[in-house]
């Protein structure tokens, strides 16, 4: 197979990106349709490279240094599942985006993001990954102004700063590995991986903090909420939901397997840690969430919570575990994300308060999202059971018990969340308010429907996703070779102490929901009151309500406190010192310039002749 | 072959006056952009070619008998030639509007092609003299160009351009006569083979003294370029972007460099000098632009900063300096005859150059200001345009040669060079419109085209940055970086 | 020998200083003439015949009637220049000549001799047909380009130019 085969996955949605910007409003229709063709063009060709699985394009540009791709097992896997995500999103947008003023623009931002999200996938050296990682900062930044609420600008702003935060940390890393190892070449890095210790530890953490905010794990998170609001559905049904997930825990693979060799080393407690604390702080804030859109933003990140986890434990079990808890976080998270999408077309709000009892009205719609929720929190036989309990139990082995524990509260207060949620929008009485509202379109429909099929046929049939995406994973794993894993055999057993400690904290979330419901006179969005009024608990929330813990929000108002200090005992004291010195010297030396230039040919010549005799008066002298 | 350089844009100066007589509208436009056009397209063809193959020298053949003309078409003269090409080509197609203000087009033109035969007939020559006397062919049509509006201003300036280069060229003529007093011939290769013994020392510095002074001056160096800020505002806004551009650079820092690194040799003298010149250069041009108000002095004492910019690049002699130099040509010579022509778009519009009165024109005259945009952040060095890489480069270049105080001077001109740019584009075009430019049209059809046209390159280039250095700079680094070895093997013939 | 060279360069010298310093423009043209002269002599002795004759027919001939008869068409404006010229000139001058002096004694020695056998003289048209046949295009370039410039310079203006 021709390696250039592999340019197409990154030409493709730019050309379909340029066309999408520059077809004119008037012209309706062609834009959703090139996108939808376009997406499933680059479906065909991503399972083409995902069969063929191996094959290397090098473009040199100079001696040390050249445009390279190379495709393997890993990143054909996530290839093949981007452009599926890709494709769902052009079906979903037909209806949602169809009336936005700016739909150029959004498709133009889509399909870079899928361009530039093949090309770091494909990258196989720094600068080239580092070249399309950038890339996607500008177009997350252009896809939240498409929102159109008063704080979109702001929103925008925060999440290119924190990100930009983020890409920078990464670059320095990437920077530090490059000096230390003498090479950039990702497959020639991966071939002896280098323990994480002393400079190789800070090099890994500063790429580590790069993945991190990507994927939006804490303290990186706090613009997804915003967005939530802020930003239209569609993109966060496609970034947060599932491309920030699959580059961020892409990239925390490659540099925790391939790239340096964590076990044991400090590098996969810290990212234990930040995975941990990840699940339980942002599941809490999920919790008392009245919005729809938001709760599933705090999910969004504590789920990538427990995919940091299972990378950090280094073990075969729990890296798998991570890695399949990507892919089906992204499956049932854009499902759920589609869903808040779909009921916000039909009733033009998400806020919990105000709907209720749409089962009836909304039945697929309703189905889907059973099945989805209960695959998010992790309920049998579903996907999201197989692959939280691989982390779990990979967190278990690691012998660091908290950790599997925080992974338990976690899936607590998950499942209390969505059976809120649930509660709130489709069961319960009908909010009189709304309107009559129909089914949503078939667009909205096919997708979600092909993501909760998913759900299920992953969860039960889990051999084939173990079989085919993940088993050959295994081989880059120092651990694994030699050995054989068949996470699929077991996978579904119930009878191990950590699934049923797990059902055992699915049966603790039941019984909360239904006391706080009733506590609340029965008006299901309250259910999670109960938690809120906890003693620590409340105060907590209180400060998270006021952005306490942003560390973003906090860290403007540092810095804005900190403008104002220098600015009244640095700033105005230099300022004078430049006026009065400096501007008046250069005005002065302007001056003198000036003058010399005074139109005057006689002086011009003078000058002339000076110059001649000074330089031949040193060439002389200096010459040997 | 080798000769349609120079015979092309002769042969149709030499006509245009009377086909000017015949066609008042549309021929002398039609035929002056053809002919740039082909020879572009003929230099990236064919040119490429005879590079390739390393067989640049000619000799051409006039009915079975030997004529003693040579030709050289390396690395270095190929590239000259596409830059001298590329940017004439926008630069007639700006002409065919703008000189409808000046009138008798067809002899515009004719002065013009012989500008562009002498300076593609210096970049071929292969002898000393040669280079003289076609470095007069363009300069002497220059004076004539600048002088082109008639009007006192435009004729002081022209007149005090000519006594000064007279000046010029007569020091270039005694350090010639130097060199043929000691050599007997002014072929590059024995010049080069003689002086490469080394026991020359003395009268290779006393040269070079005089040809700095020579070629300095045409290529506007601290401090042989007093002329400049008078000469370009002055002349018509194509001349202004041509002599900016191109006849600075070909004139002086090609034949600079020709002799220098090719036939001299860089030794640390020379290099010391070239680097000292360059940075005073780059430094007087940035400080003086600054207090400017008229548009186009405010590019032209830019202009002095930027050769120094080259001139430093080729003064360091490292491998990437060489190639930053080179490429920084190019890049200027784009962006500063894009924005010459743009202020030539403005005086056209509103019929002043003075920034005091602009304000607010980026509303009535988006195309201008787009370009401009464009321009001047190439100027400045601002990626991803293309003059952000090749001044990168000239630093980096620095840095490899340990030249640490030159290169901190360079970034600093550099902020300073994106400073001034910003003011004039908020001055001219942002900001509140003035109520005397309400109703300010955009410029006509091809001027708005050549700027598109020059600006789209510009980013081109920019981003595709790898081919271009590969396909045409990396030829003549080469050709630079083997310096007397090449002249020896090469040019004698 | 010597005294004639030396009256020629003399003669050379001052006749240019008064090319540019005298007031009235037909002596500074016949004052040109006459420098042109004493060259075509210096020229004459150097056994440089063609350039001698060259010399004398375009600067002190053609260039000549062309000043003259151009003079002799226009009004004569008295420009008010200013004194200073007149006499920083001459005192710069002296001073200039005193150091060029000093300078080219201390530089003559250390100038090396030819170091290649002088060959024959060829004859003129050798050299202008044959060994630089290249500038001959050079040369025709630069006519065409004087005769354009003076047809812009003085071409009717069709608008307002």
């Amino acid at each position: 197979m021709n390696p250039g085969v592999l340019l197409i996955p990154i030409l493709i949605p730019v050309i379909v990106a340029v066309i999408s910007i520059l077809t004119p409003r008037s012209i309706k229709g062609l834009r959703e349709f090139i996108s939808v063709i376009g997406g499933v063009v680059l479906v065909y060709f991503a399972w083409l490279l995902f069969d063929y699985k191996n094959l290397t394009l090098n473009l040199p540009w100079f001696d040390w240094l050249g445009f390279d791709l190379k495709l393997y097992h890993f990143n054909a896997f996530t290839l093949l599942w981007i452009n599926i995500f890709g494709l769902l999103i052009s079906l979903y947008s037909i209806i949602k985006m169809a009336n936005h003023p700016r739909v150029g623009e959004y498709y133009f931002y889509l399909f870079l993001t899928v361009a530039f999200a093949n090309g770091a996938i494909l990258a196989d050296n720094f600068v080239v990954l580092l070249m399309f990682w950038e890339g996607l900062l500008l177009t997350l930044y252009g896809f939240i102004t498409l929102g159109n609420t008063e704080n979109t600008q702001r929103t925008a702003t925060k999440a290119f700063i924190i990100n930009g935060f983020c890409d920078f940390c990464m670059i320095f890393g990437i920077a530090l590995l490059w000096y230390l190892t003498g090479k950039a070449s990702l497959s020639e890095i991966s071939h002896e991986p280098v323990r994480a210790t002393g400079l190789y530890l800070l090099s890994f953490i500063m790429i580590m903090i790069g993945a991190l905010g990507k994927g939006g794990a804490m303290p990186f998170h706090t613009w997804i909420p915003d967005a939530a609001i802020d930003a239209p559905v569609s993109f966060m049904a496609f970034l947060p939901g599932a491309l920030e997930k699959l580059l961020g825990i892409f990239l925390l693979t490659r540099i925790s397997v391939e790239l340096f060799v964590i076990k044991d080393t400090p590098a996969s407690i810290v990212l234990m840690i930040i995975g941990s604390i990840t699940i339980v702080l942002a599941v809490l804030m999920a919790l008392i969430q009245k919005d729809y859109k938001k709760l599933l933003s705090f999910h969004a990140i504590s789920q990538y919570g427990y995919m940091v986890l299972g990378i950090g434990t280094a073990l075969p079990i729990g890296i798998i575990g991570g890695i399949f808890h990507m892919l089906n976080n992204a499956i049932y998270k854009s499902g759920l994300f589609m869903i808040a999408g779909a009921v916000e077309h039909r009733t033009g709000t998400t806020e919990m308060k105000k709907l209720g009892g749409l089962k009836d009205e909304m039945p697929i719609t309703a189905i889907c999202y059973l099945i989805l929720a209960a695959a998010i929190s992790g309920i049998w036989p579903l996907n999201g059971f197989v692959s939280k309990e691989l982390v779990i139990h990979g967190a278990y082995e690691t012998g660091f018990v908290i950790f599997a524990i925080a992974g338990w509260v976690g899936a607590i207060f998950t499942f209390l969340s969505f059976l809120k949620a649930g509660h709130s929008i489709f069961l319960g009485p009908r909010n009189k308010e709304l309107p009559k509202i129909k089914e949503a379109e078939s667009p909205f429909l096919i997708p979600m429907i092909i993501l909760a099929v998913l759900c299920v046929v992953f969860g039960i049939y889990n051999y084939i996703p173990f079989k085919y995406f993940f088993e050959p994973l295994l081989e880059m794993h120092p651990e694994a070779i030699g050995h054989h894993y068949d996470f699929s055999a077991h996978a579904l057993d119930l009878i191990n102490p950590v699934a049923a400690v797990s059902i055992f904290m699915l049966l603790i979330g039941l019984v909360i929901h239904l006391y706080g419901w009733n506590k609340a006179e029965k008006r299901a969005y309250m259910a999670s009151e109960v938690i809120h009024r906890l003693p620590v608990l409340s105060t907590l929330y209180d400060w998270s309500e006021a952005r306490f813990f942003d560390m973003y929000e906090q860290g403007i108002k540092f810095l804005r406190g900190l403008a104002n200090v220098l600015y009244v005992a640095i700033d105005r004291p230099i300022d004078y010192f430049y006026e009065k010195t400096v501007t008046l010297t250069g005005q002065a030396f302007t001056k003198i310039l000036q003058y010399a230039h005074n139109g005057h040919y006689a002086n011009y010549l003078a000058w002339c002749i000076a110059g001649l005799v000074i330089i031949v008066y040193v060439l002389l002298s200096i010459i040997k | 072959m080798v000769s349609l350089f120079i015979l092309i844009p002769f042969v149709l100066a030499a006509f245009l006056p009377l086909i000017e007589k015949i066609s008042k509208r549309f021929l002398p436009d039609l035929l002056t952009n053809l002919g740039i056009l082909f020879l572009l397209i003929y230099t990236m063809t064919y040119g490429q070619q005879i590079v390739a193959l390393e067989r640049g020298i000619r000799q051409l053949q006039w009915f079975n008998e030997q004529l003693n003309i040579t030709f050289a078409l390396d690395g270095f003269s190929l590239f000259m030639l596409f830059a001298i090409y590329l940017v004439s080509f926008g630069v007639t197609l700006f002409s065919i509007d703008y000189m409808e203000h000046y009138g008798n087009k067809g002899i515009f033109y004719a002065l013009f092609m012989i500008m562009v035969g002498g300076m593609s007939g210096l970049v071929l020559a292969t002898d000393l003299f040669t280079i003289y006397v076609f470095l007069e062919v363009s300069a002497i049509s220059s004076y004539g160009l600048v002088a082109y509006g008639l009007k006192h201003d435009e004729l002081e300036a022209s007149f005090k351009y000519l006594m000064l280069s007279a000046v010029a060229t007569a020091f270039l003529l005694l350090g010639i006569m130097f060199i043929f007093g000691i050599n007997g011939s002014l072929k590059l290769g024995d010049i080069a083979d003689r002086f490469a013994s080394g026991e020359y020392r003395f009268v290779i510095g006393i040269c070079t003294g005089f040809f700095i002074f020579g070629f300095g001056l045409k290529a506007a160096l601290v401090p042989f370029h007093s002329w400049l800020p008078d000469a370009h505002p002055s002349a018509p806004a194509p001349i202004s972007a041509m002599l900016s551009g191109l006849l600075i650079k070909v004139s002086g820092v090609y034949a600079l460099a020709r002799v220098f690194l090719n036939v001299f040799g860089l030794n640390p003298a020379i290099s010391t000098v070239l680097m000292y010149l360059g940075l005073i250069s780059i430094l007087v041009g940035a400080i003086l632009a600054l207090g400017q108000n008229d548009i186009k002095r405010m590019l032209a004492y830019s202009s002095i900063s930027q050769v120094g910019y080259i001139i430093l690049g080729f003064g360091a002699g490292t491998n990437l300096a060489i190639m930053g130099a080179l490429f920084h040509i190019l890049n200027h010579a784009l962006a500063k005859g894009l924005l010459f022509l743009n202020s030539g778009s403005v005086e056209h519009s509103t019929g002043t150059r003075d920034l005091d009165k602009m304000g607010g024109l980026g509303k009535r005259m988006p195309i201008t200001a787009a370009t401009t945009v464009v321009g001047s952040l190439s100027v400045a060095g601002v990626p991803p345009l293309n003059g952000f890489w090749s001044k990168l480069f000239i630093i980096i270049g620095l840095l490899q040669a340990k030249a640490y105080g030159f290169a901190f001077a360079a970034i600093l001109a550099s902020i300073i060079t994106l400073w001034y740019y910003i003011i004039i584009q908020r001055r001219a075009f942002f900001g509140k419109l003035k109520e005397n430019w309400k109703d300010v049209k955009e410029v006509p059809f091809w001027m708005a085209v050549s700027t598109i046209f020059i600006a789209l390159i510009c980013i081109i280039i920019g981003i595709g940055f790898p081919v271009v250095i590969s396909n045409w700079i990396e030829p003549a680094t080469k050709v630079l970086e083997q310096g007397i070895n090449f002249a020896m093997r090469w040019l004698r013939l | 020998m010597q005294i004639l060279y030396l009256i020629s360069i003399l003669g050379l010298v001052v006749f240019s200083i008064l090319a540019i310093l005298i007031k009235d423009l037909l002596k500074a043209a016949l004052s040109l003439m006459g420098a042109s002269v004493f060259l075509a002599i210096i020229f004459f002795f150097m056994k440089a015949y063609y350039a001698g004759v060259f010399e004398i027919s375009v600067v002190a001939g053609l260039i000549t009637v062309l000043f003259v008869s151009t003079i002799g068409l226009i009004r004569s404006d008295d420009f008010k220049e200013s004194k200073m010229p007149t006499i920083i000139f001459p005192l710069f001058f002296i001073w200039f000549i005193i150091i060029d002096i000093l300078i080219l004694s201390a530089l003559v020695s250390k100038f090396p001799l030819p170091g290649f056998k002088v060959p024959e003289p060829n004859t003129f048209g050798e050299v202008f047909w044959h060994n630089r046949t290249f500038d001959l295009v050079g040369q025709i370039g630069i006519i065409f380009a004087g005769v354009f410039s003076v047809l812009a310079l003085f071409r009717k203006r069709d608008k307002n130019g």
